[in-house]
C-alpha cells in the first residue's frame, strides 16, 4: 500500500468495509495471540501440576497439566528448606545491587557513545573498545583467575562486578539515545545546560521505555545466571537461586552415586520437590514484568508530550 | 541556568570509581592477609611434625586444607537429621582433631561432581592447591609431571597401618597401578569395589509366575521371556503395551544397560580382553558384538524394546518401570533401590529379583568388570605434613572396620545414613558389601542375627523392619532385594564362588592416544550401536570396525599392549 | 580552540570512565588468556606455568577430527535458521501485539509469551521429551486428530534440526518481542494521529509508521545476531540431542564439549572459541559496513 502521490493521502475505503475488516482482524488476531500464549504457558503449568502432585504419580510420569493426587507436601518441605531461601536471598541481593549498577553504567557509557564524532572525537575508538569484548574472551580459566586476583571470590561482588557493563544493552541504549530529536538537546544547550544536565533532564526522561526494557533484561540476566555462581562461590551456602536449582535438577552420574543417593532418588524428596522449587524460583522474576509494563506506557506519555 | 552545571555531576562518576577501587583493594588486602595467616600456621605445623606412628597425635594440632563436593543426600538426609553438625564441624572433623590433632579446613566446597571437576581445574590453573586434593588418574599424572605433588612411597610404608595396607591391597595391585607413576606412589588410591559393579539380570518375578515361566538358563530363555512379557499381556490389561527389555539412551552403566546382555554372547564392549594369542584387544570391535546387536535389532522390531529408548535417558525410562510397562533389565546390585522401588510403590504386587546373567550355552557367563576411572588423594608439594592424609586413612578405616570400630556412629547410623561422607577421605574395603552379605547370610542360616556388628548390623535392622510389614518397612523393600536370601548379593556371591568375573585387561593411566581419541571413538561406537539397534543395516558394524581402527583404535591397542609389557 | 573542545568533551570522558575501568578489569585482562589456544594447556601447571607452545596444533586437531565438516555444517544450518526465524517472529508478534485492543489482554499475552524464557533447557528438555513423544505426546495427539502420521521430533534426523529451531524460537520470541515493543513505544504517537486524519487504515500505519520506526532496532539486532552464526545453542542441543540424531544435531560446541570430557582440554576449547570469535568479527564487520553503506546507519 502506498500513499496516493497526487493527494498525499491514503486511498480511502468505504467506512463500513473498514469497520468490518477491522473487527474481523481484531478477532483473528486476538484468538491467534491467545492460542500462542497458551502454548507458552504449558511447561510452567506442567511444573506447577507436578509440584502439587503425589511423589509416586510424579515418579511414574502420570502428570500432564493437572495435579494427580493433590498434595501440598512438597511446599511444606520447601518452606522449611533453608538452602532454598538463602539462595533466593542471594539472588534478590544480586538484583538489588546488580541492576541499578548495570543501568547506571549503561547510561553513562551509552550517552557519550551516542554522540557524533564531531561532538566527541574519541567516540569511535571507545565504541570499538567496548564492542570487542562482546566477541572475544579468554575462556573460563583466565576469567576465574582475574576475579580471584581482585579478591572477589565467594562474595556477592563476584556475581555483580564482572558483568557490570552489559555491552549488548549499551549498544541498544546508544541507538535509542540517537533517536532522540536533536532539537531538544540543542534547546537545552542554549539554556546553558552541560552534558550532565542534558543527559539527566532530557535524554533519560525520554528514554524511559528503553530503560525499562534494559532494566528488565538486567534483572532477568542477573536472575537466570547460574554458571558463574557455581564456579565463583567457595561454599554452596552462597549460591544464587538458579545455581542452586541447577544443582538439584541436573541428574547425577549413577556411577558416582552411593546407595544412599539412590534411595533419595526414589523418595518423596525427588521430583515434586524439584518442581516446587523450580516453580517458586520462577515466580518472583515473572512478577517483575507486569510491574515494569507500567513504564512502557509512561514512555508513550512522555513521547506525546515532546511532540 | 548555568547553575545546572553543578559540581555534583562531575563527582558522581568519580565517587563510583572510588567505591570500585575501594572495594577491589579492600578485598585484595583481605586475601593477602589470609595468605599471611596461612603461612604463619604452616610454619607452626612444620615444627610439630616430629610425630611417629600410624595413629599418633599431633601436638600442637595442625591444620590440613582440603576441597570437596557435597550433594543433596548429604545436606538433606545427613546434615538435615543431625542437629549441631555442619560440613565444617561434625563427628568426623571432631574425631580427626581429637584423636590425631588434625584440624580440617575446606578451601572450597561445591555441590555436584561436575562442578567439582570444573572448580578443581580452575584451582589447579590458578596455582593455589590445598594440602590434600582428590583427583582422577589423568589429573594425578599431570600434577606429578608438573612436580606439584609429593612422592608418598616412603611415607606410605612408614605411616600406613596394617589395616590400611591390607584393605587397599584387597583387589591386588590394580588400585595402585594408576597412582604409581614412574615407580613412585603419587596418590593414595580411593578404592571402590569393582565387584559392586557386576551386571545382573533383574526380572519381574510376579510376571514370570503369572505366565508360568521359569528363570532363564540361557540367552534363548531370556529372549523367550522378553517375547512373552511383550506379547502375552503380563499386566492383564488386554492391551499389548508392555516391553520385554528396558534400555536407556546411555546404553551402558548402572541400570537399563547393555553390558550384561552382550556378555551373554561373549561380547565385552568398553573393556580390554585378552584374545587367544595373549594380546589384549578392544571388546567393542569383536564379531561377538555384531551378533548381539543383531539380536537386539530383532527385539526392537518385535516391539520388545521401545522404539523411543534412543532418546530417553534413564530418568525417563524409570517412569516406565514405575508404571509397570517393562519386565526385565540388566543392571547393578542397587537397581532395586532405583528405579525398581518406584514400580513397587505404584503396584505393591510388583516383585523383582536379581538373577545371574546367562550365556548362550547355559554355562556360567563371564561377568565383565571394567576398570573404573580411579580417584586418588594427592598431597601438595611442600605441604607441612604430607603424612597427615595417610593417618586419616588409618583412622577412617579403623573407626569403621577395625578393632575399635564404631560403625553405627561413624558409618551409617540409622538416623543419618551416609554419615561417612562427612569425612574428607573415604576409603573402604573393596569387598565390604559382599562381606556384609556373607555375614548376614550366615547369621540368617544359623537363625541368630544378634551377633552381627558394624554395617551388617545396620543392614540387618533394615531387613527386620521390612519383614515386620510396617509402613516404614515397605520403603525398605529395595534393601531386602540387595541383602535378603534371594538378592543381588546372593548372585554376586555365586559369581565370586564360581570365578565368573572377567577383569578389564587395562588398568593403568590412560595412554596418550586414548586421551586424544577416546571420546571420538566412543561416540562412533555408541552412535553405530544405537542406530543398528534402531534398524540400520547390521553391516554398518563392519564399517565401524574399520573406522575405529583407522581413527586411532590401532594406535591405542598398541599402546595398551606396550603398557602391559612394562 | 582545541582546548575549548577538550573542555567540552571532558564530561563525556568522565562519564565513560567507570564503564571503561570495568571493561578493562573484567574483559581485557582475562582476554590475555587467549594464548591458551596456542598451548598444550595443562591446568595443573598453572596459567603462568611452563605450558608447551604448539602453534596452531589445537586448530588442526579439531579440524582433522572425523565428522568435523558435518558438525560445522549442522552448526551453520541450525543457527542460520534460528537467526532468521528468531528475527522475524518477534517483529511480527510485536506488531500484532501493538494492534491488539484491550489493555488487560495485551498485558497478559505479553507476560505469557515470555514465560518459557525462564525455564532452563535442563528443565525444558525433560518436558519436551514428553510433549513431543510420538506415542501419546500432546503435539502428536493434535497432529493425529488432524490425520497426520506421528512424527518422532527428537529421534528422527529429518525432523531434529527443525525441532531445535522451532523450540528455540518458541522459548525466546516473547523475550525478543520486548525490544521491538520498546522500539514501537518510542515512535511519536503524533505520527499515528496524523496518519489517521489522513485516513490511513491499520495496514498503512503498520507499513509506513511502525515498521520504519523499528528499523533501527531491526538493523541493529540483525547485525549483532549475525555474529552468532557459529553459536547454535549449546544448552539446548546438549539437553535435547541423543545418539540417534548426532548426525543432524551435533554442533560445534557439543562436539568440543565431548572432546573435553575425558581430559580438561582447555587449549582445544579456547582455540575453538577464538575461531568462532574471528568468524563473528568478520561477519559483524562486513554487515556493519554494509549497514553503513546501504542504510546510512552506524549501529554503534
Amino acid at each position: 500500500m502506498s500513499k496516493d502521490i497526487a493527494t498525499g493521502k491514503y486511498p480511502k475505503d468505504s467506512a463500513s468495509s473498514i469497520r468490518r475488516r477491522i473487527d474481523g482482524f481484531a478477532i483473528i488476531n486476538g484468538v491467534l495471540l491467545t492460542l500462542v500464549s497458551l502454548l507458552c504457558i504449558l511447561p510452567l503449568i506442567h511444573i506447577a501440576a507436578v509440584s502439587f502432585s503425589s511423589s509416586s504419580a510424579a515418579a511414574a510420569g502420570l502428570i500432564k497439566l493437572w495435579p494427580v493426587e493433590f498434595t501440598l507436601k512438597s511446599y511444606e518441605y520447601v518452606g522449611g528448606r533453608e538452602e532454598f531461601w538463602r539462595a533466593m536471598l542471594v539472588s534478590v541481593q544480586r538484583i538489588a545491587i546488580g541492576t541499578p549498577l548495570n543501568l547506571l553504567l549503561i547510561v553513562l557509557v551509552a550517552y557519550p557513545l551516542s554522540k557524533e564524532s564531531g561532538q566527541f572525537a574519541f567516540r569511535s575508538i571507545y565504541a570499538w573498545v567496548f564492542f570487542i569484548p562482546l566477541l572475544f574472551n579468554g575462556g573460563m580459566i583466565p576469567w576465574y583467575i582475574t576475579i580471584k586476583q581482585f579478591g572477589l571470590l565467594d562474595s556477592i561482588w563476584a556475581l555483580v562486578l564482572p558483568g557490570a557493563v552489559p555491552i549488548f544493552s549499551v549498544v541498544l541504549m546508544l541507538n535509542f539515545f540517537r533517536q532522540t530529536p536533536k532539537e531538544l538537546e540543542e534547546a537545552a544547550v542554549m539554556d546553558g545546560a552541560g552534558q550532565w544536565t542534558v543527559l539527566w533532564r532530557v535524554f533519560i526522561p525520554i528514554s524511559m521505555p528503553a530503560l525499562a526494557t534494559l532494566a528488565l533484561f538486567s534483572m532477568v540476566d542477573n536472575w537466570n545466571s547460574w554458571f558463574d555462581g557455581l564456579i565463583l562461590m567457595n561454599n554452596p551456602m552462597n549460591y544464587p537461586l538458579q545455581s542452586y536449582i541447577q544443582t538439584i535438577v541436573v541428574q547425577g552420574d549413577f556411577g558416582a552415586m552411593t546407595r544412599e543417593d539412590l534411595m533419595n532418588l526414589s523418595q518423596i524428596s525427588d521430583r515434586t520437590l524439584k518442581a516446587s522449587q523450580i516453580f517458586l524460583g520462577t515466580l518472583p522474576i515473572i512478577m517483575a514484568y507486569p510491574f515494569l509494563q507500567k513504564y512502557f506506557v509512561k514512555g508513550i506519555v512522555v513521547g506525546s508530550v515532546k511532540g | 541556568m548555568n547553575r545546572w552545571k553543578s559540581k555534583r555531576n562531575v563527582l558522581l562518576p568519580l565517587i563510583a570509581i572510588m567505591i570500585i577501587v575501594l572495594i577491589l583493594s579492600a578485598c585484595g588486602k583481605n586475601e593477602s592477609d589470609n595468605k599471611n595467616e596461612g603461612e604463619a600456621t604452616n610454619k607452626n605445623n612444620a615444627s610439630s611434625s616430629v610425630e611417629e606412628g600410624p595413629l599418633s597425635k599431633y601436638d600442637p594440632p595442625i591444620e590440613v586444607s582440603f576441597v570437596r563436593s557435597t550433594d543433596d543426600t548429604l545436606e538433606t538426609n545427613v546434615l538435615g537429621n543431625l542437629s549441631g553438625e555442619t560440613l565444617a564441624d561434625n563427628r568426623w572433623t571432631r574425631l580427626y582433631e581429637e584423636s590425631l590433632g588434625i584440624k580440617i579446613k575446606y578451601d572450597w566446597v561445591v555441590k555436584g561432581t561436575d562442578q567439582y571437576t570444573q572448580k578443581l581445574n580452575v584451582t589447579l590453573a590458578s596455582g593455589e592447591l590445598p594440602d590434600v586434593i582428590q583427583v582422577d588418574a589423568i589429573q594425578l599424572k599431570q600434577l606429578a609431571d608438573s612436580d606439584m605433588i609429593e612422592d608418598l612411597t616412603e611415607l606410605y610404608d612408614k605411616y600406613a597401618s596394617q589395616l590400611t595396607k591390607d584393605t587397599l591391597a584387597q583387589e591386588g595391585t590394580a588400585p595402585f597401578d594408576s597412582t604409581t607413576i614412574d615407580g613412585k606412589l603419587m596418590g593414595l588410591p580411593l578404592t571402590d569395589g569393582a565387584i559392586d559393579r557386576s551386571q545382573l539380570l533383574w526380572i519381574r518375578t510376579d510376571w514370570l509366575e503369572k505366565l508360568g515361566l521359569q528363570p532363564p538358563k540361557t540367552m534363548d530363555d531370556v529372549l523367550a521371556i522378553s517375547k512373552a512379557f511383550t506379547e502375552s499381556d503380563p499386566d492383564g490389561n488386554g492391551k499389548q503395551d508392555t516391553f520385554g527389555l528396558g534400555l536407556s539412551r546411555e546404553l551402558w552403566g548402572g541400570a537399563m544397560a547393555l553390558e550384561g546382555f552382550m556378555a551373554g554372547y561373549n561380547a565385552f564392549p568398553n573393556m580390554w580382553v585378552e584374545d587367544a594369542s595373549g594380546t589384549v584387544v578392544y571388546g567393542g570391535v569383536q564379531p561377538e558384538v555384531k551378533k548381539a546387536l543383531q539380536v537386539l535389532q530383532n527385539m526392537l522390531k518385535a516391539q520388545q524394546i521401545e522404539k523411543e529408548f534412543g532418546i530417553k535417558d534413564s530418568g525417563k525410562v524409570a517412569e516406565q518401570f514405575a508404571v509397570g510397562k517393562i519386565g526385565m533389565e540388566y543392571g547393578q546390585q542397587w537397581n532395586s533401590l532405583w528405579p525398581l522401588q518406584a514400580s513397587r510403590d505404584n503396584d505393591p504386587n510388583a516383585e523383582w529379583q536379581a538373577f545371574p546373567i546367562v550365556s548362550e550355552t547355559g554355562d556360567g557367563a563371564k561377568v565383565p568388570l571394567q576398570s573404573n576411572t580411579r580417584l586418588a588423594y594427592a598431597v601438595r608439594k611442600g605441604a607441612a605434613n604430607p603424612e597427615a592424609v595417610i593417618k586419616m586413612y588409618n583412622l577412617h578405616l579403623e573407626k569403621n572396620w577395625g578393632e575399635s570400630e564404631e560403625n553405627d556412629k561413624y558409618y551409617a547410623p540409622p538416623e543419618a545414613e551416609g554419615v561417612w561422607k562427612l569425612s574428607p577421605v573415604t576409603p573402604g574395603p573393596a569387598f565390604k558389601n559382599l562381606a556384609a552379605f556373607r555375614e548376614i547370610n550366615a547369621a540368617r542360616q544359623s537363625g541368630d542375627t544378634s551377633a552381627l556388628k558394624g554395617e551388617a548390623k545396620t543392614i540387618q535392622a533394615k531387613l527386620d523392619e521390612f519383614a515386620s510389614g510396617s509402613k516404614e518397612g515397605f520403603a525398605l523393600w529395595g534393601w531386602e532385594r540387595i541383602y535378603g536370601p534371594a538378592s543381588s548379593y546372593s548372585v554376586i556371591d555365586q559369581y565370586d564362588k564360581n570365578g565368573q568375573f572377567l577383569m578389564d585387561g587395562f588398568t593403568t593411566v590412560p595412554t596418550p592416544t586414548m586421551i586424544e581419541r577416546k571420546s571420538t571413538l566412543d561416540k562412533l561406537q555408541n552412535e553405530t550401536f544405537i542406530n543398528i539397534i534402531l534398524g540400520d543395516s547390521i553391516d554398518s558394524f563392519d564399517k565401524f570396525v574399520t573406522d575405529w581402527k583407522r581413527l586411532g583404535g590401532d594406535d591405542i591397542t598398541k599402546e595398551v599392549n606396550d603398557a602391559r609389557i612394562k | 580552540m582545541i582546548k575549548r573542545k577538550w573542555r567540552q568533551e571532558l564530561p563525556l570522558h568522565a562519564m565513560i570512565l567507570p564503564g571503561l575501568a570495568f571493561i578493562i578489569a573484567f574483559s581485557y585482562i582475562p582476554m590475555a588468556g587467549i594464548v591458551i589456544a596456542f598451548q598444550k594447556f595443562i591446568p595443573a601447571k598453572g596459567l603462568f606455568g611452563d605450558q608447551k607452545w604448539i602453534g596452531l596444533d589445537n586448530f588442526k586437531y579439531v579440524m582433522n577430527l572425523p565428522g568435523f565438516t558435518q558438525v560445522l555444517w549442522n552448526t551453520m544450518y541450525i543457527s542460520s535458521l534460528k537467526l532468521l526465524l528468531g528475527l522475524i517472529v518477534p517483529i511480527v508478534f510485536a506488531i500484532l501485539l501493538n494492534e491488539l485492543q484491550g489493555k488487560f489482554l495485551k498485558r497478559s499475552i505479553q507476560t505469557a509469551i515470555y514465560l518459557p524464557h525462564f525455564l532452563s533447557w535442563v528443565i525444558l528438555g525433560g518436558i519436551l521429551v514428553d510433549m513431543l513423544s510420538p506415542s501419546g505426546g500432546i503435539v502428536n495427539s493434535v497432529l493425529k486428530s488432524l490425520g497426520i502420521e506421528p512424527i518422532f521430533f527428537l529421534g528422527d534426523n529429518r525432523w531434529f534440526p527443525t525441532t531445535l529451531v522451532v523450540s528455540d524460537v518458541w522459548k525466546n520470541f516473547g523475550y525478543g518481542t520486548i525490544v521491538y515493543l520498546a522500539a514501537i513505544m518510542g515512535i511519536d504517537p503524533a505520527q499515528y494521529e496524523a496518519a489517521t486524519i489522513d485516513g490511513a487504515n491499520r495496514w498503512h500505519k503498520a507499513w509506513h509508521i511502525t515498521i520504519p520506526g523499528m528499523r533501527m532496532v531491526v538493523v541493529l539486532l540483525s547485525v549483532l545476531s549475525l555474529g552468532q552464526l557459529l553459536n547454535a545453542g549449546f544448552d539446548q542441543v546438549f539437553n535435547l540431542y541423543s545418539l540417534p540424531v548426532y548426525k543432524s544435531g551435533d554442533i560445534l560446541d557439543t562436539f568440543v564439549y565431548r572432546i573435553g570430557l575425558l581430559d580438561a582440554q582447555y587449549g582445544v576449547a579456547t582455540a575453538v572459541g577464538l575461531f568462532k570469535s574471528i568468524v563473528s568479527l568478520l561477519l559483524i564487520s562486513v554487515s556493519y559496513f554494509c549497514a553503513y553503506r546501504f542504510a546510512k546507519y552506524r549501529i554503534f
